[in-house]
């Protein structure tokens, strides 16, 4: 089950993938984290993630068109890939299916 | 500004970095750097190196997509044939090659299972980690010193006031006539508490060591049985000891117990502490009487350091009942590792080895493997010509480098793994059993444990193989096929690493020659030191009992053969009492010898000043001390004859000097001695000058006379020059293994050399006979050949010989109080050898160019 399991940090980056369509790749996938989720990520540790779920099959990538601000070096584009969008439908209905069997009760904080 | 990331960081990068990844990892750090870099510049660069050791990472590294195919099982086959056919092809090279490394390594396995003993001595003792020897600190004279001897109410207290000790015990060494049946010997017996063996782990053979609750019981040491009961079973047996000046008593033997061979500690016979309350009842009870030891069992998770906090009102007891020698406190030695302190601690009950011995035996075993394995290279390096032409074939066929390698790397292991084999044999068959036979030991062929045994062997095999097999190796692969099959290749002509080589051969020999010689040397000094008084027509009597003294005095006095005759209490070398007296407010220490009147004549004793005891003159007995020069030197007199010293309250005047003289070994620093008169009735020794010439004779004599007069007491006879026996049998044994050592040096810096004189008169043949041709004389040529290895030797020399003679020199200074001073005759010694050595070599390649016809060298081009 190694190919379908969702780490934490891999939804992490995947929905950011997905929300920075079209123009997603390491410097603003981690920026774009920082901003969000309010995680600072250090570059490599995001080009592991990214690496590994292109691996999974959950990205597919390109590489950009030549930039100035990276020394006329291209970028690789991420891009999701259907089975990226199915697990993270799954994880997300997996979390919500969950969240709605904890009794009320639970949920009920007060000042004892 | 600089705006540029640090280069070298940017370099590792390319360097590492999978080539389809770099474009994106470095792409994301320029963009971070230049990012940062407009208002934080220093910031940006530190966070840019940051990123690229971050990205240094496994799935990021470049890797080398090339085949090895090299390690197929054939490939191995044929290298190992190759290396076969290679040695058998050069018989003699490769049984040198092999020799001298077994050599050495098979000094390297003994000398690792010699320390490996040593460093695990006691290890079978199952709760050595919890027990501890309780010293004593005895302040005398201004300085502490550490006594293994403690109170003998001690142990019992600790026990009962602290909760975390297990149990102790005491040991008291006694001395007893043991006798069964016909057989009577001397025997040292220990007086322990019935816990000795829950304390100590000591293997019951036969028996029950509980018998030890018992009083009259005894327990033996299986020699012992052996001796006493051949191959009876000695359980049941009654034995009788004679204490000195005591009835006879009756001892069952309970039990008989091994002495494992790492043991430090030497018992032979056990009596309970009981026995010893028998015969001493008035010294059980005092605090002020010591015993040879104590030894706790702490309880499991407990730490000494609770013990040693409650130990104050220990020390107060015994100093209130002992004024004499004042505890400082007590300390705990852990038991563990206590043979290798033991010589600081006074007369300690555990006996090791100096942790400097151990060390110094590694650190010369260490350089001769260093220097068998640079002498295996060197020879290799040498040799290797004779394969150019298979190296430049293999490579053509398409081995690479790394194959070339790897086949030679082969080659050498299987010949160090040979080595090593012929090592393991020849330190079992010789050199472990010298080595235990030198120094009188019964260590085992075997290691503390099998993982232990498997790293060393393992690691020397690595060691020695990589050492003297990894330049060769790289050295060839890095050989051009064409150039070695077109004959161009000029194989050798840069030897400068050889000579370097050699150089540091040379140094370590000359270190280790150096070094010896000068330990020799200080041993011969120790071994022909003045005693301070002629003792080579001296011998001695123990005997006790008055009577019997009276007796046998009286049958010898007329022997024609024996010059004088003394009684002693205290027998120089064989026995001395030490004691202290405040003089001026100052504590002394000193020897104290009781003797009978013409005792110091007897012994040849030289008399500076004054005279000796006179029997006529009746204030001798009680208040006149003779001193030795040590002793009037301590007390700053200038004329010593008449002073007074006032020991136990009784006032003692000096009446004379005699010259230092040696009474125990000779490890120690002499220190103050005096004489006093003792009456006959405490006479232990019969001190005999015997006529020059008659020494067998009057030993003889004795001997039978002592038979007639006590049947039941062994005879303890001796020659004054046994007296340091063991002293001189250990210097002795140094001087014998430092040969060996030296001996072993020689041949492998020989070998070394030879090879390599053979390769280089091999490779200047050519220019030799031209030489020839031209007129050269032998002896033109002798020099010629000579230049090279005179600077060699030169080099080697002034490096190696200072060094090796401070390394040994601070050694004995540290062992030996009283060292020979420097002296230039080992440098002479290990240079002549050495110029010996050299000149052998070289004349035999010398002989073998000037027997070459140069027409058939020259001719064959």
């Amino acid at each position: 089950m190694k190919g379908n399991y969702l780490g934490e940090l891999e939804e992490l980056v995947l929905l950011h993938v997905g929300i920075l369509y079209p123009t997603a790749y390491g410097v603003a996938v981690m920026d774009e984290i920082e901003k969000q989720a309010g995680r600072s990520l250090n570059i490599s540790a995001v080009h592991s993630v990214l690496t590994r779920l292109e691996e999974k099959g959950f990205l597919k990538s390109k590489m950009s068109d030549p930039t100035e601000e990276r020394g006329g070096r291209r970028k690789r584009i991420f891009l999701l890939t259907a089975a990226g969008k199915r697990a993270l439908e799954e994880a997300i209905e997996l979390r919500t299916q969950l969240f709605n069997q904890i009794p009320k009760v639970a949920l009920q904080f007060r000042l004892a | 500004m600089n705006r540029q990331p640090p280069k070298w960081a940017d370099r590792f990068l390319q360097w590492y970095c999978r080539p389809e990844l770099l474009e994106e990892i470095q792409g994301d750090a320029y963009e971070l750097f230049y990012r940062k870099a407009t208002h934080h510049p220093r910031q940006a660069k530190a966070q840019f190196v940051w990123n690229v050791l971050r990205f240094f990472k496994w799935s990021n590294i470049k890797r080398t997509k090339r085949n090895y195919s090299f390690n197929s099982p054939t490939m191995i086959k044929s290298y190992l044939i190759t290396g076969i056919r290679n040695l058998f092809r050069h018989p003699l090279n490769g049984s040198i090659n092999i020799l001298g490394l077994s050599l050495a390594v098979a000094i390297a396995i003994t000398t690792f299972i010699v320390i490996d003993n040593q460093l695990h001595a006691d290890h079978f003792h199952t709760n050595i980690d919890r027990i501890y020897q309780v010293t004593s600190y005895v302040k005398i004279d201004k300085r502490t010193e550490e006594w293994s001897d403690s109170p003998i109410m001690l142990g019992p207290a600790m026990l009962q006031e602290q909760t975390n000790i297990e149990s102790f015990t005491r040991i008291e060494y006694g001395s007893a006539d043991i006798r069964y049946k016909q057989n009577v010997f001397n025997e040292q017996v220990w007086f322990v508490d019935p816990s000795f063996f829950e304390i100590f782990s000591f293997p019951i053979l036969a028996g029950d060591a509980q018998g030890l609750k018992i009083k009259n019981q005894i327990v033996l040491e299986s020699s012992i049985a052996k001796k006493y009961f051949g191959d009876a079973d000695p359980i049941g047996q009654s034995l009788s000891l004679k204490f000195r000046e005591r009835e006879k008593l009756e001892f069952i033997v309970s039990a008989v117990f091994e002495r494992p061979t790492g043991s430090t500690l030497y018992p032979s016979l056990f009596l309970s502490m009981d026995s010893f309350q028998d015969l001493q009842p008035d010294k059980t009870n005092d605090w002020a009487y010591k015993v040879d030891g104590t030894f706790i069992l702490l309880r499991a998770e407990h730490s000494i350091a609770e013990v040693k906090n409650h130990m104050g009102s220990f020390v107060r007891d015994q100093n209130a009942a002992s004024h004499q020698w004042m505890v400082d406190e007590y300390h705990f030695r852990p038991f563990k590792g206590l043979g290798l302190v033991s010589h600081e601690i006074i007369s300690s009950v555990s006996q090791g080895s100096q942790m400097e011995g151990l060390i110094s035996l590694g650190v010369i075993a260490s350089f001769l493997l260093i220097l068998a394995s640079f002498n295996y290279m060197n020879v290799t390096v040498a040799t290797v010509a004779t394969r150019l032409k298979e190296i430049g074939i293999r490579k053509v066929i398409g081995a690479q480098k790394k194959e070339i390698i790897t086949q030679f790397l082969i080659e050498n292991f299987l010949m160090c793994a040979l080595a090593l084999v012929a090592g393991v044999i020849i330190s079992y068959v010789f050199m472990l059993p010298g080595f235990n036979a030198l120094f009188p030991s019964n260590i085992l062929f075997e290691f503390s444990s099998g993982n232990i045994m498997f790293l060393f062997f393992a690691g020397l095999l690595f060691f020695i193989g990589l050492i003297s097999g990894a330049y060769p190796a790289f050295y060839i692969a890095s050989f051009q096929p064409i150039e070695i099959l077109k004959g161009k290749e000029k194989f050798g002509q840069k030897s400068l690493f050889s000579r370097v080589l050699l150089t540091f051969q040379f140094t370590f020999a000359f270190i280790t020659m150096v070094g010896s010689f000068v330990f020799i040397d200080n041993c011969i000094h120790l071994k022909n030191k003045d005693w301070g008084y002629q003792h080579d027509n001296l011998m001695a009597v123990r005997v006790e009992e008055k009577d019997k003294y009276l007796t046998l005095r009286n049958q010898l006095t007329s022997n024609p053969n024996i010059a004088q005759l003394a009684g002693a209490d205290n027998h120089i070398g064989k026995s001395d009492d030490k004691i202290t007296f405040t003089h001026h407010e100052q504590q002394i220490e000193t020897i104290d010898f009781r003797v009978g009147y013409n005792y110091l004549e007897a012994m040849n004793i030289r008399l500076v000043e004054g005279r000796t005891f006179t029997q006529t003159i009746q204030s001798d007995e009680v208040e006149s001390v003779v001193i030795n020069e040590t002793f009037a030197k301590k007390l700053g007199w200038a004329r010593p004859i008449g002073q007074m010293i006032e020991i136990d309250s009784m006032k003692r005047y000096v009446i004379g000097v005699v010259a230092d003289f040696h009474y125990e070994g000779f490890y120690d620093v002499l220190g103050p001695a005096m004489f006093r008169v003792a009456k006959e009735d405490d006479f232990n020794f019969l001190a005999i000058q015997v006529r020059e010439g008659h020494m067998n004779e009057v030993q003889e004599q004795v001997m039978s006379l002592w038979q007639n007069i006590a049947p039941d007491d062994t005879y303890e006879g001796f020659v004054q020059d046994d007296v340091f026996a063991s002293f001189n049998q250990n210097n002795n044994a140094h001087v014998q293994l430092l040969t060996f050592v030296c001996l072993i040096t020689i041949i492998l810096a020989s070998l070394g050399l030879l090879g390599l004189v053979f390769f280089n008169t091999t490779r200047r043949m050519k220019e030799y006979s031209i030489r020839k041709v031209m007129g050269a004389t032998g002896s033109q040529i002798f020099q010629l050949m000579n230049k090279d290895y005179a600077i060699i030797l030169s080099t080697a020399f002034i490096l190696g010989a200072p060094s090796g003679f401070f390394l040994v020199n601070s050694l004995i200074q540290k062992v030996y109080p009283d060292p020979k001073g420097a002296n230039p005759l080992p440098f002479v010694i290990a240079v002549s050898i050495m110029m010996t050595v050299v000149a052998i070599t070289v004349i035999t390649q010398l002989v073998r160019i000037t027997k070459q016809s140069p027409s058939e060298v020259l001719r064959n081009d």
